[in-house]
């Protein structure tokens, strides 16, 4: 690409996020720490066979501020791919694909979102 | 691997400086995107003081009162100034649009005029199309009904698949949605773009086409046609209020229902 001396016209540099891009993006970006995350639960998973005290590892890591915060980020991360993994269903069978029906599912997964992650951290934890 | 930052020789430097001279009161900055090819320089960002009080209400106008009284050597693409021929496609604020049907009212602030995205740049404001002509041609946008002994006779079509075609007969193939789309942007010499994919659907959907099935069998490709991820990007830019997104998207559902 280099040796041509015809410039490449600016692209990710100036155009304008939309909400939808916004999303797709922010959808991905989350798919692979979806990846990661589920490996990593699954690594807990084993060490919880692996008898008491391995137990009381996990379980002051997760009681920290950081083990929280953790548990909550991905709470959030599973929460927002789900929702949107909806839309894009809704979408292979053919339905809103209209721009403003786009927007405003758009923004109830955005929302949405955080609403799940509250309603799956509560439940989890056995506050209600 | 999609390459997000510019190569080296496109990289975007502060440009000239056109200080008002009319002595205008309602002035607006236009800042357009500039390169010349017989410089050998990096594109550059000249910035224009135009007169507002004296301009038409469309960006093209504004366009082409800086080609007429500030500075003659600004090259772009226009030619209908009515939104039917598609040559003034470039990006305004962020959004890739057609120039002449756009208002320069509807922006805020400073004005940003780039050609359209990551294409190659010829002069100025214009981009190399030719990449996506070439795939515009691999779609053989034009009717193949076989042979049948009846070439000559009218070949009819109801009202209703007429109406199929409504929303994709429009394109006027401007190329404002396929340079919007990132995927568009990191394979595109593979993956079709939302343009030529749109034209695929209209010559898919037309009833009068016997070519169906291998039109689509044409089409169903990793790279050729799933490389849409549903950015909606296209859909939000089209100057002709289209759906490219929808029309990629009936193309995978036939595909996984056929």
């Amino acid at each position: 690409m280099e040796q041509n001396k015809n410039p490449l016209s600016p692209h990710l540099q100036i155009y304008k996020w939309q909400i939808s891009s916004l999303l797709s993006i922010t959808h991905r970006i989350v798919g692979v720490i979806n990846f990661f995350a589920i490996t990593f639960i699954c690594v807990w998973s084993l060490y919880l066979l692996l008898g008491e005290t391995n137990y009381e590892v996990v379980n002051n890591f997760f009681n920290s501020f950081f083990g929280k915060f953790l548990i909550i980020a991905l709470c959030w991360s599973f929460s927002f791919h789900i929702l949107n993994e909806i839309r894009h269903l809704a979408w292979d069978f053919g339905y809103g694909f209209d721009i403003r029906i786009s927007k405003i599912t758009g923004i109830i997964v955005f929302f949405g979102s955080f609403i799940l992650t509250v309603i799956i951290y509560v439940l989890g934890r056995n506050y209600i | 691997m999609a390459r997000f930052s510019l190569p080296q020789n496109s990289k975007i430097e502060v440009g000239n400086y056109f200080k008002d001279e009319t002595k205008s009161k309602n002035l607006r900055k236009i800042n357009v995107y500039r390169w010349d090819p017989s410089k050998g320089k990096n594109p550059r960002v000249d910035t224009f003081e135009v007169d507002m009080d004296n301009c038409g209400p469309k960006v093209l106008d504004i366009l082409i009162k800086i080609k007429n009284e500030i500075d003659p050597s600004l090259t772009f693409r226009r030619s209908c100034a009515h939104g039917v021929c598609g040559s003034c496609a470039m990006n305004v604020d962020g959004v890739n649009t057609l120039a002449c049907i756009k208002s320069h009212t509807d922006i805020n602030g400073d004005l940003n005029i780039y050609p359209l995205p990551h294409l190659k740049v010829i002069k100025d404001l214009i981009g190399d199309l030719s990449t996506l002509y070439k795939q515009y041609e691999s779609i053989q946008p034009w009717l193949k009904v076989g042979q049948t002994g009846k070439e000559k006779e009218e070949i009819k079509q109801s009202q209703k698949d007429r109406e199929k075609l409504d929303g994709y007969y429009e394109c006027i193939l401007c190329a404002c949605c396929s340079t919007s789309c990132p995927s568009y942007w990191w394979n595109g010499d593979k993956y079709l773009g939302p343009a030529v994919l749109l034209q695929a659907y209209r010559w898919i959907n037309d009833s009068r086409d016997n070519d169906k099935k291998e039109r689509l069998k044409k089409v169903a490709d990793e790279l050729k046609l799933y490389r849409c991820h549903t950015i909606m990007n296209c859909t939000n830019s089209c100057p002709k209020g289209l759906n490219p997104a929808k029309a990629i998207g009936s193309i995978k559902k036939m595909l996984a229902t056929s």
